[in-house]
């Protein structure tokens, strides 16, 4: 033990003495640390903008004045997804989903605004979010750091002193290991900083520390990785060289080949396509706005039954928003099912592309982040669920006011006499109101269960390379 | 020695180093799946439109053919518009992923509808594409700096440096005729894929040959500030390792800090308004009208369709000229916002433009989406487009509204028809 902590000393002091691991180390920690900072007064501006613009729009609607019920089914709501905690390191997919759904009657509007649609372009690769930092550049500041580990000590000449010295080489390489995933550490701070912030502003300790581990075993795996490949090389520039082209490949090329892989081998029609069909089915039952249409006879025939009466004008309740409710209902089964299946369709696709972390570490961590942050395709759809429900909900209850509030008579001449078709503006209290919250702590850690394997399955490989490279040096 | 045999020499000594071989292989299969997927890409965008616009016409006539007046006609019929892939959109993908490049409308308010968007699945985009422009911009500096970085200190550390130097007459042309050699093999490796590709979408030699451009352009570059580095004093003496990670930090610099900070930078200096307060005053406008004299409605329209101020008689009922009186109204509301929206988008996009003469990889990757069309301002393009068919449709429609007319269905076969109009060159 003495011996590895020894080794690792050796080698922080070697970093010192040359300005190169040094500079990196500060100018890797200054980065995160900035991007933390940045990002997490962005997300805070934005989180604090939604939850205002969510309370205006609530505002807003409750203060309409008296009004005829479909009026407001079709003055509609607005809903905003606010960021999760954890989004101040992990945005994920935030600016590339529209933020705020409009909702009204009949329709399912899809999310509007993404940020990246107002976006300058330039952040199509690189961002200053701590994730993409940590997930890509912090493995380019290992390797820049420890390329050298131990073909410093081949080029020298020192490691075989130690080895016929009968020095255990296993103690060498531990000792650098250490010294190495230290060193990214320092990295790490301003992540671990921020996730106990995080955990202090209502973020499950559970869901913190399990993010802060993935981050951790990702540093060990690239450590890792570069102290193997040291130590299969026999020159610098050699290590150096492979070091960067498999970076070039890990973090890279083979996220961008999954994501491009995936669309391609499981195209969605996409949202448009899917509506001929979805309009079809619609058509067929009937326009809500019409209560003659055709194919609300057998409503009315039951109604007429039901109530003994022998026409609508003499049922008790208003006949056109029983039809608005009837229609409403059917319309929404429809459109929830294609919405679901589009749902499906999407994430499957997603899940192609996360399949591709069992051949890198920077998807496995990626989705791994995503999942456990709260910032990832799932978590998308369940704002649009909830935003659905809150819709069908107060579309109703607008359509229930126009069934038993309004007459009748008064809502047929509707045309003559404005004035008199309207009822109260209390009954707009049936909204309520919408405060979007990501899954359970325990939903996102099971779903992140998959990504966290991928994780440790990288770790068991490194380390039997290690092991393998090890032997080689004895 | 003259420069062709230092040449010849040179191709002579990669012809026989397996590593290199080996990377020039793995780069051309990277170009090769790059423009694959660019070409899976954009075939699937172009079947897919041309599925929508069958779909839209059938779907179309079935709801016309239902209708007894030319406001239902109107409200219950939509129309498809779209921008389909240029020849050469598979090279760069571009902003295709983010921007619509398909949409429906109908003749209701145009505020209303034009920010939905059918987009990509967002999780994709974020991981980002691998199309070909990614590869020329982000990665092709990698590969020079991973080529080059070594080209004087290895043969130092081999001990023929100064034998190399003295014994070469000229020796600026020895490195140089080196470079050019792996240099070229890289260009070759990436190019023959690209070349098979534009050839295969019938792309037009003139926009073939300015990509081509481009990309010969950034090797040239990297290729330049890589020698001048070496042959640098501050790269005298170093080990290979040493000065590959002063040009990688020259790459992480333009590649990655200088976009990011000039983002920060773009979005201080461009106010736009909020996306949503732009819907917000559209949907006040249009709601109010329904509960506010008919008065309201017929000033703000007459003052910008002067011509129909002797059709506005309104009798007992709903009367559908007032109704696409006050869509038009509640869009001229949102309009002055709008401009403001769609304006600050292309400020943003102009001070991108000159944001990336600071970073190489930016500028690479902004000019080829711009040869292939998939750029901002290609998707700001066809959103006018579809504001203009919208107004088409408008002024096809307002003369049956505001004369007396009953609904003939033949009428309705010279609904104006959308085209998808590119422009025809880039100056």
């Amino acid at each position: 033990m003495k011996a590895i902590t020894k080794v690792a000393r050796d080698e922080w002091r070697f970093w010192h003495r040359t300005k190169l691991a040094a500079t990196i180390i500060v100018i890797g920690t200054i980065l995160t640390i900035a991007s933390a900072v940045i990002n997490t007064i962005k997300m805070q501006e934005a989180m604090h903008e939604r939850q205002h613009l969510q309370q205006s729009s609530e505002a807003q609607f409750l203060d309409q004045p008296d009004r005829h019920p479909h009026r407001m089914v079709h003055y509609g709501h607005y809903v905003f997804r606010t960021p999760s905690t954890l989004s101040i390191i992990e945005p994920g997919v935030d600016a590339f989903t529209g933020t705020a759904v409009f909702l009204e009657g009949h329709r399912q509007n899809s999310a509007m605004f993404a940020e990246q649609r107002q976006a300058s372009g330039m952040t199509r690769f690189s961002s200053l979010t701590p994730s993409f930092l940590l997930q890509v550049l912090v493995p380019l500041f290992i390797i820049l750091i420890g390329y050298g580990s131990v073909t410093r000590e081949k080029e020298a000449g020192t490691i075989n002193i130690m080895v016929t010295q009968g020095f255990n080489v296993w103690y060498l390489i531990l000792g650098k290991y250490i010294a190495l995933v230290a060193c990214a550490l320092l990295m790490l701070l301003p992540l671990i900083v921020a996730a106990i912030w995080a955990t202090f502003n209502g973020e499950s300790a559970l869901i913190t520390s399990s993010f802060v581990s993935g981050y951790i075993f990702y540093i060990l795996v690239w450590s890792g990785i570069v102290l193997a490949v040291s130590t299969l090389s026999s020159k610098n520039s050699t290590s150096f060289a492979s070091l960067v082209a498999i970076w070039i490949m890990l973090c890279i090329l083979i996220p961008r080949i999954g994501s491009s892989s995936a669309a391609a081998l499981a195209p969605t029609a996409g949202k448009l396509e899917a509506d001929f069909s979805v309009l079809e089915e619609l058509r067929k039952l009937g326009d809500g706005h019409n209560a003659t249409d055709p194919a609300f006879e057998q409503l009315k025939k039951n109604l007429l039954v039901k109530y003994n009466v022998d026409s609508v004008e003499d049922l008790p309740i208003n006949f056109r928003g029983t039809v608005a409710q009837y229609s409403e209902e059917k319309l929404t089964i429809v459109l929830n099912q294609f919405a679901e299946k589009r749902m499906i369709e999407e994430l499957s696709q997603a899940k192609i592309a996360r399949q591709l972390g069992w051949l890198t570490p920077t998807t496995a961590l990626r989705s791994f982040s995503m999942t456990v942050s709260g910032t990832s395709l799932e978590t998308h759809h369940r704002f649009l669920r909830e935003a659905e429900q809150l819709r069908y909900d107060f579309v109703q209850s607008l359509n229930n006011a126009h069934q038993n509030i309004l007459s009748y008579q008064a809502d047929i001449n509707r045309h003559k006499d404005n004035a008199a078709a309207r009822v109260s503006a209390d009954n707009w209290q049936v909204l309520s109101s919408f405060s979007f919250k990501p899954d359970t702590a325990q939903t996102r850690l099971t779903r992140s269960l998959v990504y966290g394997g991928q994780l440790l399955f990288w770790l068991v490989v490194v380390l039997v390379v290690l092991r393998f490279a090890v032997r080689r040096v004895r | 020695m003259s420069l062709f045999s230092n040449l010849h020499r040179e191709t002579k000594f990669l012809a026989k180093q397996r590593n290199l071989q080996l990377l020039f292989a793995t780069i051309f299969v990277l170009s090769c799946f790059a423009v694959w997927s660019g070409i899976s890409e954009t075939t699937s965008q172009i079947t897919t439109i041309e599925r929508l616009i069958e779909k839209d016409t059938i779907d179309r006539e079935g709801v016309l053919a239902k209708q007894s007046d030319y406001g239902s006609a109107a409200y219950y019929s939509f129309h498809l518009t779209y921008s389909s892939p240029s020849n050469m959109a598979f090279a760069a993908i571009g902003q295709r992923d983010i921007y619509p490049w398909k949409h429906r409308i109908r003749m209701l308010a145009i505020e209303g509808q034009i920010y939905e968007t059918d987009a990509d699945n967002p999780e994709l985009s974020f991981l980002g594409r691998f199309d070909f422009a990614f590869l020329v911009s982000v990665l092709l500096p990698l590969f020079v700096i991973l080529l080059l970085h070594d080209i004087r200190s290895v043969e130092r550390e081999a001990g023929r440096y100064d034998l190399l130097v003295t014994t070469s007459k000229r020796q600026q042309r020895l490195w140089f005729s080196r470079a050019i050699v792996m240099c070229s093999a890289l260009s070759i490796a990436l190019i023959l894929p690209f070349i098979a590709g534009a050839l295969y979408t019938q792309a037009s030699l003139a926009t073939t040959g300015l990509m081509l451009l481009v990309v010969l352009g950034h090797i040239t570059i990297w290729m330049t500030l890589t020698l001048t580095f070496t042959a640098s004093k501050a790269a005298v003496k170093q080990s290979s390792a040493k000065i590959a990670s002063m040009l990688l930090a020259v790459w992480l610099a333009v590649a990655v800090l200088v976009p990011v900070i000039s983002n920060i930078a773009i979005e201080k200096m461009v106010t736009s308004p909020k996306g949503g307060d732009i819907l917000l005053t559209q949907r006040e406008a249009v709601n109010d009208a329904w509960d506010l004299p008919y008065s309201a409605t017929w000033d703000e329209f007459l003052s910008t369709h002067p011509q129909w101020k002797n059709g506005i008689d309104m009798g007992p009922t709903f009367e559908w000229k007032w109704y696409y009186a006050f869509q038009q109204v509640g869009d001229q509301k949102a309009s002055k916002l709008s401009n403001a929206y769609r304006e600050a988008t292309l400020k943003k996009d102009k001070l991108a433009s000159h944001f990336a003469w600071l970073s190489p990889p930016m500028l690479t990757q902004r000019l080829m989406s711009s040869i292939a069309q998939t750029d901002t301002y290609a998707a700001m393009r066809y959103e006018q487009n579809i504001r203009n068919y919208h107004k088409e449709l408008r002024e096809f429609y307002y003369p049956l509204f505001f004369t007396e007319n009953t609904f003939n269905l033949d009428k309705m076969s010279e609904l104006p028809k959308f085209s998808d109009h590119k422009e025809k060159s880039k100056g």
